[in-house]
């Protein structure tokens, strides 16, 4: 029973320390990792889906299918693409 | 005569015929069949030509009714794309409803469908994808493709390429992508990331696109014939096409020289009309020798009639194949 208590404790322990760590040095790197995950998905959405914008990048046929799959992120990632500045714009 | 090029490759199962309008591709695709047909196997006819003319050769409507039966073993099939198109957007449109429990698709989804099935391309990738569905389906003996005349073949043939390399680039994206979720996975110790439906779907996709493109470039699998006749135009256009096929590794077959007016009639008492036109004949046809060589499989007559009905089509065949 007392070893027991002592098991969950340590337990707590363990797994308190793993998420500071965690917090100071892997969240930012996943962080870091879902975000260029964020970018590349927004790439991805803009080569298949490009006449969404005005873009024809690819026949039709084949991003149709894969359409379904990124309903949710569209109009995500058309706010993105419309905001998305580069430098001659700032010239401009 | 031809019927050796089927005797002597046993493994052979899909037959075109190429060339520029009006040669003839038609009238040798149903042809083919019908030998192939009478000889006890079974075999599919079809057409990737939206203005296909298959109906017309059998005397029967055929256009989007898939594969018809038109004598025992003999089927055709015209492909009708916008058909296609049509199914192909609902199934889409029924997967997005589907996936997110939605009770209507959402404007801006619903445009893009629409525009998307707007786009030129739309029709050839529709016709493209169906011949995949039918032509993987294994379900005959021999597959005939009644090609579209030159320019748009080549097109069709490049399309297979093009789309090879694209979905591999975006595949190879996407994998790049699935890395990233598996670092962000580790780091916060989640369990399996979700496993890429996307993915999934560009891998299916190369998979039918190379099944395609393998079959066209399989050089025991596949014969491609050109069709010429004797025309001064017909032969530089035909020496110009058939570079641009090598370079997609299509394997040409052969020559097929098809209406050649009768030489014995240059005996007979003609008009000088007839007579010059032989002559002239007689000049290309020794150019089609000189050009494509042992390469010319073939010489078919011009007949006194259009080639239309079973019985016109049956003469030709015999024309071609000899007795069977």
């Amino acid at each position: 029973m007392a070893d027991e208590k002592k098991g969950s404790k340590l337990r707590g322990w363990t797994d308190s320390a793993k998420k500071m760590l965690y917090g100071m040095a892997g969240h930012d790197m996943a962080r870091y990792a879902l975000k260029t995950r964020g970018s590349m998905e927004h790439l991805f959405i803009l080569i298949t889906m490009g006449d969404l914008l005005g873009v024809p990048i690819l026949p039709p046929y084949y991003s149709l299918r894969l359409l379904p799959y990124v309903v949710p992120q569209i109009s995500t990632w058309k706010r993105r693409m419309l905001r998305e500045r580069d430098l001659t714009d700032a010239l401009a | 005569m031809l019927s050796r090029l089927f005797s002597d490759q046993p493994n052979r199962r899909y037959i075109m015929y190429g060339g520029k309008g009006g040669l003839g591709k038609t009238t040798f695709s149903a042809a083919t069949a019908y030998y192939l047909a009478k000889t006890g196997r079974k075999v599919l006819v079809f057409s990737v030509d939206p203005q296909a003319s298959l109906s017309d050769i059998f005397k029967q409507d055929i256009f989007g009714k898939g594969a018809v039966e038109i004598m025992p073993n003999l089927y055709a099939q015209e492909i009708d794309a916008d058909h296609r198109i049509r199914e192909y957007q609902q199934e889409i449109r029924k997967k997005i409803l589907d996936m997110y429990q939605l009770e209507s698709v959402p404007e801006e989804i619903e445009n893009y469908i629409q525009a998307a099935a707007a786009e030129p391309a739309m029709e050839e990738s529709a016709i493209f994808d169906e011949v995949v569905d039918i032509v993987v389906g294994g379900e005959y003996d021999y597959y005939i493709y009644d090609m579209v005349p030159l320019g748009h073949a080549l097109y069709y043939l490049s399309m297979a390429s093009v789309y090879d390399e694209w979905i591999s680039k975006i595949t190879k994206l996407r994998e790049e992508m699935a890395e990233y979720d598996q670092v962000a996975a580790v780091m916060r110790r989640d369990k399996e990331s979700q496993e890429d439906q996307i993915l999934q779907e560009l891998q299916y996709i190369k998979q039918r696109i190379n099944a395609s493109s393998s079959i066209l470039t399989d050089k025991e699998k596949t014969a491609f014939f050109f069709v010429v006749v004797p025309e001064e135009m017909i032969i530089f256009d035909t020496q110009r096409a058939a570079k641009l096929f090598a370079k997609f590794n299509v394997p040409l077959s052969g020559y097929i020289v098809n209406r050649v007016i009768p030489e014995e009639l240059g005996g007979q008492h003609i008009p000088d009309y007839l007579r010059n036109r032989l002559e002239m004949q007689k000049g290309y046809l020794k150019k089609i020798d000189t050009v494509f060589g042992k390469e010319v499989l073939a010489r078919v007559p011009e007949f006194e009639r259009d080639i239309t009905g079973l019985p016109m089509i049956e003469k030709m065949a015999h024309t071609m194949f000899g007795d069977f």
